[in-house]
Formats: C-alpha cells, structure tokens, sequence
C-alpha cells in the first residue's frame, strides 16, 4: 500500500509543471489507489525488465567485443560495425569445431552412461525390496556431499602416474588424455542425483501396470525399459538434462584431466584458451567462440524448458 | 543391457537364456544385480578415491623426491593447517604480513563467499521464479532467457566477466575505477576480484536457484489462492501466507544445493582470470599444492577432507533448521 502512497506523492509535485499530465497522474495514481492488482503489475513489469536486462547484458557484451576489430582496445557498448567475420576465423584459427566436439561427446556419453545405469539402481531403490537397501541409499547420499576436489587427486594419481586402484591394479598411462579420464569420473559424480530422480518416478508408476506387461510376457528387464521407464519419461528427460548441462559446463575435471590440445580430447574450455598465445590474445574470437558454444546447450534449453520444470516439479522436490 | 535388448534378434540364444535366468533370481539377488553397474562405476571413481584422499591426508609431504608420498604422520597436515602457516604456500589475500595461515583464510574467504551469493541468489532466485510463474505473453520465451546463463560453460562464464572487468579497457573497469570503488586492475585485487567471482556467480547460479523455486510454486495446489481470494485476500497475504510457506521446503533444498556449490567454488575464480593467488577458495588451497611449484599431496588430501567437513556441518545446519522450522510453523 506504501508504494501506492508515494506514487500519489509524485502525482502532487508535478502539478504546477503541467495541467494535463497532472491530471493524467493523478487519474493513474487514484486508479491504482483503488485497483491495488494494477500497481503491481506495473512494478512488476518494471521489475521484470530490470532482472532481465541484467541476465542478458553480460551475453550481449559478448556480442560486442566479438564485434569489435582485433586488438581494439576501448570497445564501444554499441558495436559500430557489424562484421561477422570473427565467428567464421574462430574455426580456422583453432580447431574449434573439435573442441566443442569433444566437450558434446563428453556431456552426451556421461548422459547415455548415467541414465543407462542409474536407470537399474533406481528400478532397484523405488520398486524392489531388498536387504541393504538403506545403507546403499545412505552411502549415494554421503557421496554426493563430497567436492569434486576431493576425489580428484586419487584418481590423477591412477590416471596419470601409475598409481594402484584399489591398491590392486595400475591403469595404463594412456587414459589421461582420452575421453575415458572424464567421462568416467564424471560419470561416478554426477550418478547420485540421477538416481535419485529417477528413483522417486519409477516408485510412482502402480504395480498393475508392470504386472500387466509381465503377464504379456516382457522379461523383468524388457518390463523396465518398456514400461517403467516411457511412462517415467519427465523424470528420464529432467535426469537426462541436468546430467548433460553439468557435464557440458563442467570445469574442474574437464580442465584438469585433459591436455590443452584439441586432438587430445581437450574440452571447450581450453578451445577458448587457445586464442590466446604468448604474444597476442584474440579477445574478439574469444568472445565469437563462447557465443558459439553456448548454442547447443541454447537449443537445448528452448525444446526442454517444459520438461525440466514439470519433472522438477513432479518428482525431484518431493523426496 | 538395452543395447543387448535391441541385438536380441540376431542373437536369441544367449539373451534370452540371460533373461530367462534373471527371470528365476530372488528379488534380493536381482536387485543387486541391477546395482551392480552403478555402484562398480561409483566404487572405482568415487568410494575408492575418497578412501585414498582420506588414507594421503594422514601422510607426510614430499617436496622433492621421486615418491610423492611420505610417511605415515597422523594428523600432522591437519594440525599444520589449522594452526600455522604452511611455509611452501603462502598467501595473501587478508593478512599481506602472511601470519594468519593459509587454510584460515581460505576458509573465511569460501564461507564468505557461500553466504553472501547464496543470499543474493536466494532473493534473485525467488524473484526470476515469479516472473516465470506469471503468466502473460511471451512467458515461455522469458523463461528460457532465464534458464540460459545456468546453462553456461563456467569457462564462459568467467570469460564474460573477464571482458567486462579486463585490466585497462574492460566496459566497467573505468568507470568503477572512477568512482573509486575498484583499483586500476580490479582483477589482480583481493577485494575487487572476490566480488566479481561473487557477481558472476550469482548471475549465473540464480537461474537454477529460480528452477527449484519454480517447481516449488507449481506444486502449490491453485485451490489455496482460488480461496484467498474469495476471502479478499492481498497480493502481500497471498505470498506471505500461501506462497512462501508452501514453498519453503523447496527453497531450502535450493538453498542447500547451492551453498554445497558455493563452498566448493573454483573454476570462475580461475575463469574469470581473478586467479587463485587473489581469491584462494578451499577448493583452489587443493589444485595449489596439487599442480603448484611444490607437491604437496599429503596437505592436497587433507584440504579435500576438510572441505568434506565443512560440507557436512553446513548440511546438518540447514537440515536442523528444516526440521525445527516445520515443527515451528506448523506449515499450512
């Protein structure tokens, strides 16, 4: 009610500049006096503008400096040429393609993995009854506690230097710098949650229905995947998508267990570092390759948004 | 296995005698068995590799030498870094006399860190989910200009911010220079660069926060405000009495999620070209002694144990709080 009494304020000391938008103040300020809703609306329409103005002005920066000629120092907030040349030199300069590439090959393989075997332990947690099923439940929990910090210098140790797992084997040397050095950490990380999800749908779906298909004569796993998990098929899409953007954004594994070099399996975060040389720093193709990069987690974003808030809501909060 | 679903056409024999045989197993054992792939994956890359950082952290540093561990030493890293500074890995970012040690500061610095961008993704958070919860034209696409910057590679992320704040000539390096608020070389400050690696954090971490809010208030069962309004209920009313309470479990959680990822914060501090020399969170004390001058893989291991701790005791706090705060407020 406050704010509708300061716009009223407002409306006053206008008065004497001017008769007609006095008036027109004042009708505004009695009409939301007496229909508070309008108010609101108008602030939050406002407020919406503003929030949203500060979302997107940082992308747009990125816009302008891609803009700008290379090596120009003070670059205006309003590019004065527009030249779209940088987003085609990013994939000469460097490998770019590849580096994207890599990191899409890394978001969608832990996806395929994750879902795949989180898919089982789910069907196991949310519709079977067996012994230790709380410890197992308790220890995906506590796991999923930990930073990536700490799990990560044991396993750069095993990658990299020959060190035993599980003080039994050594891995061979070669798997740092393949894919398998973050895909498989990777995978071990962001499992708890997928499982977790996917755990609270597939104890949803009635027993009848599971029943019926085995009555048709689906196997135990055909009844998983050809019923429990289409009639699951928000939380599938609401697991499947949180696991990809983990991955695809991730920075802690992919920068620290791959080389710098695109054929090594380097992610996108060393493509963007690799415009920068000794000597000079390209900070227009930088700025035109992160554009490029955030376009296919864009898409993804723009077809799934439904299903990310509606599996959300039907079954991640609700544990 | 679906893939040997997929090939049991051209090799009947051997995938159906295998479902054949998961068709005879007890309920017990099959379930197992549908662990099995999970918890192998989550053995060898997660349970074993907390075990051994747990096992190093209790073993001595070796600065030089060809074996990267040393004796056994008990706590010795632990109480080394609690209680003085570590003479190979001195920092400065709140003490330039170096006396305060090095874990304290990192760890006043995260827990600095985790409060201030989760309460200002909390507030930013709760706003973006009501703008997506509104409904008017051209909702849908306001939502996914919402969601986006969550979706953002940190390393772009912290690209983006290093453009803005690029020593010299980023777009908001001289005017807040003017001002007098941040120096000449905002990026290479203590002060200034914890609170860019704080803004960028919050610009990009609120729309996730918004995600779980959102869930939250479609859940809320639309009979309760067709009520409130009947009963003439405020806009204020509705929220204070409908809305928040109702989505307070679901806030929390969102709480709880982000203040796990503010406490392990590294890669914008690296991306944004701050530098964990500037702003050295917890996470970052870890890769320093790990990739640093001197390998410290005794203290690496035991900061990784420590962050766990201090994970832990934040979830305690925030499941008390849950707790107590539903007995108290007796929700709707």
């Amino acid at each position: 009610m406050s704010i509708d009494a300061q716009d009223h304020d407002d409306a006053e000391t206008l008065d004497d500049q001017d008769e007609e938008s006095k008036n027109r103040v004042q009708a505004w300020a009695a009409d939301w006096i007496r229909n508070p809703q309008k108010a609101y609306t108008v602030m939050g329409v406002f407020l919406g503008g503003v929030l949203l103005t500060t979302t997107l002005f940082p992308l747009y920066w990125l816009f302008a400096v891609a803009m700008a000629p290379p090596g120009q120092t003070n670059i205006p907030l309003i590019p004065t040429r527009i030249d779209l040349y940088a987003f085609v030199d990013i994939f000469q300069q460097v490998p770019f393609a590849r580096f994207m590439f890599n990191s899409l090959f890394y978001a969608t393989t832990v996806t395929v993995v994750v879902i795949l075997v989180a898919s089982l332990a789910g069907y196991a947690f949310g519709r079977l009854d067996f012994r230790g099923k709380l410890p197992l439940l308790f220890s995906l929990l506590v796991l999923s506690w930990f930073p990536p910090a700490t799990l990560f210098l044991p396993l750069f140790r095993a990658f990299n230097q020959q060190v035993k797992m599980l003080g039994l084997f050594t891995l061979p040397t070669e798997i740092y710098g393949t894919p398998g050095a973050v895909i498989a950490p990777l995978s071990a990380f962001t499992m708890p949650l997928a499982v977790f999800i996917l755990m609270t749908f597939y104890a949803q779906i009635p027993d009848g229905l599971e029943d019926a298909a085995r009555v048709e004569g689906s196997s135990r796993i055909g009844a998983l995947f050809r019923v429990i998990m289409p009639l699951s098929a928000p939380g599938v899409a609401t697991a499947g998508i949180l696991t990809f953007i983990t991955v695809y954004t991730e920075f802690f594994f992919s920068f620290l267990m791959t080389g710098d070099k695109a054929s090594e399996w380097a992610p996108i975060v060393n493509g963007v570092l690799a415009f920068q040389s000794r000597y000079t720093v390209r900070y227009d193709l930088q700025a035109a390759a992160s554009l490029v990069a955030i376009v296919p987690v864009a898409i993804l974003v723009v077809l799934a948004q439904d299903k990310i808030v509606s599996g959300l809501t039907q079954g991640a909060l609700k544990e | 296995m679906a893939v040997e679903e997929a090939q049991s056409a051209n090799r009947g024999g051997i995938v159906s005698r295998l479902a054949t045989w998961t068709e005879n197993l007890s309920e017990q054992t099959y379930a197992l068995l549908l662990l099995a792939p999970g918890f192998l994956i989550l053995l060898l890359f997660a349970f074993w590799p907390l075990a051994s950082s747990f096992r190093m952290s209790f073993f001595k540093d070796v600065v030089v030498g060809p074996e990267s561990l040393g004796g056994f030493v008990g706590f010795e890293n632990y109480v080394k870094l609690l209680t003085d500074s570590n003479p190979f890995a001195t920092l400065t970012f709140l003490d330039p006399a170096m006396e305060t040690g090095i874990f304290q500061q990192a760890l006043i610095l995260t827990l600095l860190f985790a409060i201030i961008s989760v309460a200002g993704e909390t507030i930013l958070g709760f706003a973006y989910a009501m703008l997506m919860k509104a409904e008017y034209r051209g909702q849908r696409f306001v939502r996914v200009l919402i969601i986006i910057p969550w979706a953002i590679p940190i390393v772009i992320q912290g690209m983006i911010f290093f453009l803005l704040f690029r020593p010299g000539y980023g777009l908001l390096t001289g005017p807040l220079h003017q001002l007098g608020i941040f120096p000449q070389l905002p990026l290479g400050d203590a002060f200034s660069g914890f609170v860019i690696v704080t803004v960028a954090d919050v610009w990009k971490t609120s729309a996730f926060m918004a995600l779980l809010i959102l869930a939250g208030m479609e859940s809320v069962n639309q009979d309760l405000y067709d009520v409130a309004d009947v009963m003439g209920a405020s806009t204020w009313q509705r929220f204070r009495y409908i809305t928040f309470p109702l989505v307070f479990p679901a806030l929390m959680v969102a709480m709880l999620f982000r203040t796990m990822g503010a406490l392990r914060v590294y890669g914008i501090i690296e991306s944004t070209g701050v530098g964990c020399s500037t702003v050295p969170s917890m996470t970052c004390l870890v890769t320093q002694f790990t990739f640093g001058s001197t390998t410290l893989y005794g203290s690496a291991a035991a900061v990784s144990v420590l962050i766990a701790i201090t994970v832990g005791v934040f979830i305690s706090i925030y499941l008390l709080f849950i707790r107590y705060s539903n007995q108290s407020l007796g929700l709707a």
